[in-house]
């Protein structure tokens, strides 16, 4: 039997093994991180999560103003980064921003709406049951429950809810909310753009590495914008030691809201 | 369910809950999303969800972590009325209240308008868990292996405890709600809760507590569906000693109610119609509640505010508002 062509062959198939699963490698996006896991299987999205966007003063691309850090906007469609309104609903956010001072539930301590409680300049807390998944607003301790044990909302006209009927399922990594039964009072910012009590939020909500959530939420509103349309941002864990959720409960700190009772004189 | 808001039994809960029951009553009449609805006779209500199902008699099981499983809704009956009731020291079942305070909880009836729910405000530690009215989705409790958290429909309130028994934040920092921490004592779970803030109150009867107040909460199980829960009250400025007092809990009669949402801030009219006899601004109390205010409020909003509601006086009788 003639070993040669074993002798050369053999280093060569090793060779262009070799070479193949480098060209695999380097050519590959880079794999989708995968999510931790809770005790009960679910992707571990719990933590306390903030986002640094200026998303919670103006959705749209917006420079700088008193009080209002600049931002790049967080609309990703359409392309142009702007709202698709129709034309009336356009020019009822012209008024929106004109009377924003006293029109902005936000200014009244009211509740924010889906998808702005995600943005707000607040943490908010994730915990996750096999029933649900909640998120804890430190803002006004506001909360949502994404129930994952039921598929449809209440009857359209039934409910109607500020921050919406929130329904949620895990597609692999991704947690995947369906959102409907709004009041329609809610704004989306603080700019004035809004949504009509028709909205349906889909949210998507991925980490991207066990620190950062990639946040995508699609708004559907038929009363008032042309075309469904998509806002993504980030939201980054709070890392700080013994980091907890606070209390910013806006209505208790007005001039005339009640304080701790002077205590009366003893007789 | 009339009778469910009295028993909450401040005058302002009917309005409250008027409001927040009237989505419910009309969720009632189509057909629950999916699932089994709720129980017969609870008066419509959102639909069940089809998701845990009753919790099985027997033992108590443990999570993952080794702990007792106590994620699920529950009903505590801590003495939403007076919580005096509920006193197992001292023997002779009163707050030991230091003279000013005992002072300012017999002044009660004339500042109702302190009252923290006229004001929208979260009930704090522990009453919050006590104001479960709603649907009998009752005092839901979520627990992992590093927190534990309390949640009422009432006020839309919550509570994260963590597990890890980290210190207290710094005293200065008053929170509605407090900065509990907690950790395990074999099968108890024990919660200390400090910074409280001194505005809310112990129970509707105007019970009260300082801003030094501590409590102390044990939750023990005794099997999957029951339990004792014990909270020891600490605070030098309005009481002369440490008392405690015990309930049972138990697991709710509805194991698949779900929370809905509880506004309140929006739309809230009442403290308008509080006079000056309970401490309030109004030179005398609406007779009667404006119709407009009782329609259902679509798209407005919280509640429509609650017009006629005489602070002074019983909650008005009479079904909801349909």
């Amino acid at each position: 039997m003639n070993v040669r062509p074993l002798v050369v062959t053999l280093p060569a198939v090793l060779v262009v093994a070799l070479v193949l699963t480098w060209l695999s490698v380097m050519g590959q996006t880079p794999a989708a991180f995968r999510a931790q896991r809770t005790p009960t299987g679910q992707p571990n999205f719990q933590g306390i999560w903030q986002t640094m966007s200026s998303a919670h003063y103006d959705l749209e691309p917006h420079a700088a103003s008193l009080g209002v850090p600049a931002g790049v906007g967080v609309v990703v469609d359409p392309p142009d980064g702007k709202i698709p309104y129709k034309p009336e609903a356009l020019t009822k956010r012209s008024e929106n921003s004109k009377n924003r001072a006293a029109a902005d539930p936000f200014n009244k301590c009211y509740k924010p709406g889906t998808p702005h409680m995600i943005y707000l300049p607040f943490p908010l807390q994730i915990i996750q049951t096999p029933m649900q998944v909640t998120i804890l607003s430190e803002y006004m301790h506001n909360t949502r429950n994404l129930f994952l044990t039921r598929k449809s909302h209440y009857p359209p006209d039934s409910v109607d809810l500020w921050n919406g009927d929130s329904v949620a399922r895990f597609d692999g990594d991704v947690l995947v909310t369906d959102v409907a039964n709004f009041n329609g009072q809610a704004w989306l910012d603080r700019a004035g753009n809004f949504a009509s009590d028709q909205l349906h939020v889909t949210e998507r909500f991925q980490l991207i590495d066990n620190d950062t959530i990639r946040y995508e939420a699609t708004l559907e509103d038929p009363k008032t914008y042309t075309r469904p349309w998509t806002i993504r941002l980030l939201l980054y864990r709070h890392k700080e030691p013994n980091v907890r959720i606070m209390e910013y409960e806006c209505h208790a700190y007005s001039e005339d809201s009640l304080k701790e009772p002077a205590l009366p004189t003893v007789r | 369910m009339k009778n469910r808001f009295l028993a909450l039994g401040g005058a302002s809960a009917f309005f409250i809950a008027a409001i927040v029951l009237t989505p419910m009553i009309s969720a009632g009449q189509g057909e629950p999303p999916q699932g089994q609805g709720p129980p017969a006779g609870r008066g419509g209500g959102r639909g069940g969800a089809g998701g845990r199902g009753a919790v099985p008699a027997g033992p108590f099981t443990k999570l993952s972590d080794g702990h007792p499983d106590m994620n699920g809704a529950w009903s505590i009956r801590g003495g939403l009325a007076n919580i005096s009731t509920n006193i197992v020291e001292p023997a002779d079942k009163q707050i030991p209240y230091t003279p000013a305070y005992k002072q300012l909880r017999e002044e009660s009836p004339k500042r109702m308008y302190e009252e923290p729910e006229l004001h929208c405000y979260q009930s704090g530690v522990p009453s919050h868990m006590w104001r479960q009215g709603y649907n009998g989705a009752g005092l839901l409790i979520q627990q992992t292996p590093e927190y534990v958290v309390f949640m009422t429909e009432f006020m839309g309130s919550y509570r994260i405890v963590p597990l890890n028994n980290r210190p207290h934040i710094p005293e200065s920092i008053k929170l509605f709600m407090g900065d509990g921490v907690g950790h395990w004592e074999g099968d108890t779970l024990v919660i200390e809760t400090t910074n409280n803030n001194g505005i809310t109150w112990l129970d509707n009867d105007g019970d009260r507590h300082s801003d030094a107040l501590k409590v102390v909460e044990r939750f023990t199980l005794t099997d999957a569906n029951n339990g004792t829960w014990e909270a020891t009250f600490t605070d030098p400025k309005a009481y002369t000693q440490p008392w405690k007092v015990s309930a049972p809990m138990t697991r709710n009669a509805n194991p698949n109610a779900e929370l809905l949402e509880f506004a309140c801030v929006e739309g809230n009219q009442d403290k308008a119609t509080y006079t000056e006899a309970v401490g309030g601004k109004a030179k005398e109390a609406p007779i009667a509640a404006p119709s407009e205010f009782l329609a259902p409020q679509r798209g407005g909003g919280g509640r429509g505010g609650r017009g006629g509601n005489a602070p002074a006086g019983p909650p008005p009788a009479g079904p909801p508002p349909q």
